[in-house]
């Protein structure tokens, strides 16, 4: 009872004593002058004088200062008193040296801000929770083929999948669509995504429609009513975000949809889904997915049975793709799976981009830290009498930790403040320089865990930076502090080794931040030198899908293409133009098996798998593909003339080497000798260049080009090179495709520049932001070496000046000085190095054709380091050099 | 220092509980010369020591404190024994009984005896 009684006895003096501070303390005095004033009245009694028997008395008494102490200690809360004491003191402390709190606290919110940017990034793409039920037992599953790498899943297939795995309590299978959304909610045509699923898709993952229905199993079926759900941006963009949509219908391609539903503001999924429909509606129109052979762009998600591993799917689902294998090899022949979770099928590629701009802003806080520390042990050497004045008045040991401690957390927080608004400032910045898509939907900002990791930084930056000084404090002899007669200069070996220890650990960090930017240096200059196998100036692209009901059956296709195509080669600035349906670095492609007349016939399985462009005439002289050999496709390459087609150099060599490709034949598919109709053959007339379709950074693949002219299709991009600037044709050439249907939508507008430099827009972005955070590690190491050496200059004036009066060259001051500078930049260098060579390895997958431990950049890194480092030390030496020996003397 | 202190503070909040227990109502000086006259030593210089004690003895509600008129005709504290400290005197009393036996015991014993 007592213990509990007084605690709050105290907690409520505590309170109280801010309303009403020295109620306790009044009544204390009184009660001790009365106590004196008794106690002097008795000394009276006894015969001593006045004066005597009232200085007897306070003797008696003791120190009224240490009990009136000890007296506040016992009624209210000291160490929150004491608290509130140090921050008054480290705010009065840092206020009297405006210069050292002003740079401390920058070099701090430098560090902190970028931490909390990248962090911010971290959370968003590889932490926040995905928007699902137990996101973490959704899998994505994929077929795999040597030829290709990782495909779509056929259909059949994934029927086999799900009959037979038991590691999934449930998998769904969803494609992927495009739509013409023209008519009454829209002022001009346009192509919008969905996603066609199964009517379990959304209850396995978790997800209620915002409004209205789940899909039915009834419409999983082909032949299903046309009803979809809204995608919530759709839903606010064109429908007003009205509660009654439910019912309403909306015309995609033509076709009226009823809407029974709305998706919710935070679905997220891995393409873009602005409708979602049953994907009964899908199988009605596309009765080819029952072919095995057939995979399109769709997706597979399973969720794990419970207790079931990712590790144990995988193997099972190993299993059933060999078996499928055997017993389809005609389509499935060295086709097998790939298992990802949700979780790396969203986070892909950024992860290591992420991962590595995070270790860098890590190490650029270290270096902070490191130089604020630094600050302070300077400033904690002019402190020393202070303390040790402290000190020798009573305050103890610990007292003078947390009081130092204080300070750094003042400094840690006033850093994490300004850091924070640095980081406001910085995400959006970067926001502004990532590709839209790239994120897949990840929302980036400062959240509650942002701001929690922040507020660890600020702890941890705080405890780094400060407990090196403040432990300088835990045992050292007052007495020698107080004894020194105010030179500070013996504070200490154990200061400046601490110092040189920092700086040589702040180089070591610098150096590795270096060696990481220059490799991502390199590797973005050779990724940018690559030879893309096209031209991409002045070339203006844009993708139309005839999805109309009015575009099923030729020759309304071929006859909108020939219109526009004409239309746009008759505009003034129009140089050529042509269209095509896979262009390069876009993801678009086609690519089937075919059978070189002549050669042995290899397993289903291992037929050449080339990419297959449908072009129209001048499509490779617009693209600006080099035409090798032989001819370019005429206005004569139509359907009633013989089957011609080019073939790009990759091609060429691996089937006809040493051979002129020009005439040679090949067939579609694979030749069957058993079928009993005459192969069709088709006649390469041309060997053009091989262009980069997947990534400036991936091989080239096969390549074959058909004349649009002998099958046309739907799904085209129109490319225009222009004599002036493309975007400026841009409304004219949308004026010449509403000339030929107006509810015909245009998009994905954009020049080839553009293309290829949004191929190559996270590596930039990546080197852009390593290369900022290494160039103020190196400005923070730059100024970490100069603070210990201009120092330790200052220290050894007195020293320098006897060295010269007894007859040290210039020379050899310089000598000793940069010599000392020079031992911290050498070992941090070669500290440094090693841990380079080990950490780097770490970012190889973000390199393009430059190893992780490249020398050259190595060299040159150090290099660089090393003449900052001396630099740094010049001035500091420069100032050594300028010592009067007879100042320096007299000065002691 | 600090467990030399608790010693102290500890056998001061004895007394102190003690004295005004035979005494009644006292101030701070009275319980000191109180003190004083009995143990000596202890109290003959720092009486000061006595307020922090008592005022932490006051926050347990071991005792409680007025203001009165003191011999002076001034006010002084007096501070006064509650049912609690009471029974706190009485428990430790009794612990501080034992204790002393046996310890006393141990002093009490000789080589020979173990």
């Amino acid at each position: 009872m007592g213990p509990v009684k007084r605690f709050f006895a105290r907690v409520k003096n505590f309170v109280g004593g801010r309303r009403n501070d020295g109620g306790l303390d009044e009544r204390m005095n009184e009660e001790i002058d009365e106590h004196i004033a008794l106690q002097a009245a008795e000394n009276l009694r006894a015969g001593m004088a006045p004066e005597e028997a009232r200085r007897q008395a306070a003797l008696k008494f003791g120190g009224a200062a240490g009990i009136k102490e000890e007296y506040r200690d016992e009624r209210g809360l000291p160490f929150i008193d004491n608290l509130m004491q140090d921050l008054r003191y480290g705010m009065r402390m840092l206020r009297k040296s405006p210069g050292f709190t002003t740079i401390a606290v920058l070099t701090l919110a430098l560090g902190i801000g970028a931490n909390t940017a990248i962090f911010s990034f971290v959370y968003g793409v590889l932490l926040a929770p995905l928007p699902y039920r137990d996101a973490s037992s959704l899998v994505v599953v994929n077929e795999t083929t040597p030829r290709v790498g990782i495909v779509s899943a056929s259909y059949p297939n994934f029927l086999d999948w799900r009959a037979q795995s038991h590691a999934f309590s449930e998998m769904a299978y969803y494609q992927q669509i495009n739509f013409n959304l023209a008519g009454a909610n829209v002022s001009r045509p346009e192509n919008i995504q969905g996603d066609a699923v199964p009517s379990n898709f959304l209850s396995m993952m978790g997800i209620r429609p915002y409004l209205g229905r789940d899909f039915l199993p009834a419409e999983d079926k082909a032949g299903t009513q046309r009803v979809l759900l809204l995608g919530y941006q759709l839903w606010q963009s064109h429908f007003g975000a009205d509660p009654n949509v439910v019912g309403r219908s909306i015309a995609l391609d033509g076709n009226d949809f009823v809407i029974v539903g709305v998706l919710p503001a935070n679905y997220r999924s891995l393409d873009k889904v602005d409708v979602m429909l049953p994907i009964g509606v899908w199988l009605t129109n596309n009765q080819d997915a029952m072919d095995r052979g057939d995979r399109g762009d769709s997706m597979v998600i399973g969720r794990l049975a419970a207790g079931a591993t990712l590790e144990q799917a995988r193997a099972e689902m190993e299993g059933i793709a060999a078996n499928l294998a055997k017993e389809y090899p005609e389509q499935n022949d060295q086709f097998g799976v790939q298992l990802r979770t949700m979780r790396d099928a969203f986070a892909g590629e950024m992860r290591v981009q992420i991962l590595a701009l995070f270790a860098a802003v890590v190490f650029v806080l270290l270096i902070a830290s490191a130089n604020v520390a630094n600050l302070f042990l300077v400033r904690g050497a002019a402190r020393t009498k202070e303390i040790a004045l402290r000190m020798a008045f009573g305050a103890s040991r610990g007292r003078i930790i947390r009081q130092l401690l204080t300070e750094s957390f003042v400094l840690a927080i006033a850093g994490g403040a300004i850091g924070l608004a640095i980081a406001f400032a910085g995400i959006r910045l970067i926001a502004l320089l990532i590709p839209q898509d790239a994120l897949m939907g990840a929302t980036i900002g400062l959240n509650g865990a942002v701001l929690l990791f922040t507020a660890c930084v600020v702890v941890l930056a705080a405890l780094v930076f400060g407990m090196a000084p403040a432990m300088q404090w835990a045992k050292r002899d007052v007495q020698e502090d107080l004894k020194e007669g105010g030179r500070t200069a013996s504070v200490g070996s154990a200061h400046n080794r601490l110092r040189g220890i920092l700086a040589v650990a702040e180089i070591a960090l610098a150096l590795v931040l270096l060696a990481g930017t220059g490799l991502m240096l390199k590797s973005l200059y050779k990724l940018i030198n690559v030879n893309p196998g096209f031209q991409p100036d002045r070339v203006l692209t844009m993708e139309m899908y005839l999805s109309s009901e009015r575009y099923a059956k030729q020759p309304a296709v071929e006859n909108f293409w020939k219109q526009v195509l004409d239309g746009v080669r008759a505009l003034p600035g129009v140089e050529s133009a042509a269209l095509g349906n896979h262009i390069p670095l876009t993801d678009a492609h086609g690519r089937t098996d075919i059978t070189i007349e002549g050669m042995a016939l290899p397993k289903p399985g291992s037929f050449p798998h080339p990419d297959v462009h449908a072009v129209t005439p001048a499509y490779i002289r617009t693209l600006g593909v080099v035409l090798e050999r032989g001819r370019d496709f005429t206005e004569a390459d139509i359907a009633t003339a013989p089957e011609v087609a080019l073939v790009n150099e990759k091609l060429a060599r691996q089937y006809w080497p040493n051979e002129d490709p020009v005439g040679k034949r090949f067939l579609w598919g694979r030749f069957n000798p058993a079928a009993n109709k005459p192969p069709s053959w088709v006649t390469v007339v041309g060997v053009v260049g091989d262009t980069k379709m997947y990534g400036l950074a991936n091989p080239a693949r096969f390549e074959v080009y058909i004349p649009v002219l002998q099958s046309a299709p739907n799904d085209m991009t129109l490319l225009v090179k222009s004599r002036i600037d493309p975007t400026a044709l841009t409304s004219e050439i949308r004026g010449v495709v509403a000339g030929v249907d107006k509810d015909q939508p245009i998009f994905a507008i954009a020049t080839m520049d553009k293309v290829v430099s949004n191929g190559v827009a996270g590596p930039r972005l990546t080197l852009v932001l390593l290369g900022l955070f290494s160039g103020l590690a190196l400005i923070l190491a730059a100024i970490g070496i100069y603070g210990v050496i201009s120092y330790s200059v200052a220290q050894r004036t007195h020293e320098i000046g006897v060295r010269m009066t007894l007859g040290a060259h210039r020379g050899d001051i310089l000598r000793m000085v940069l010599g000392q500078g020079g031992r911290i930049a050498v070992v941090g260098i070669a500290i440094g190095m090693v841990a380079a060579f080990a950490l780097t390895r770490l970012m190889a997958g973000l390199l393009f054709s430059v190893r992780a431990g490249d020398p050259a950049t190595f060299a040159v890194v150090a290099t660089l380091l090393a003449v900052v480092a001396l630099v740094a030390c010049y001035m500091p030496a420069r100032r050594a050099l300028r010592v009067d020996p007879m100042i320096a003397l007299r000065y002691e | 220092m600090k467990p030399k202190k608790d010693v102290m503070q500890g056998t001061l909040a004895l007394m102190i509980l003690k004295t005004l227990d035979v005494l009644g109502p006292q101030h701070g000086y009275g319980i000191a010369r109180r003190i004083e006259q009995i143990s000596r030593d202890v109290l003959a210089v720092n009486q000061g020591t006595l307020y922090p004690v008592l005022l932490k003895l006051e926050q347990e509600g071991s005792i409680e404190s007025e203001w009165k008129a003191s011999e002076n005709n001034r006010r002084a504290r007096f501070y006064r024994l509650t049912k609690d400290g009471r029974k706190q005197l009485r428990a430790e009393t009794r612990e501080w009984k034992q204790t002393a036996a046996i310890i006393g015991r141990f002093f009490e014993v000789k080589a020979e005896d173990l």
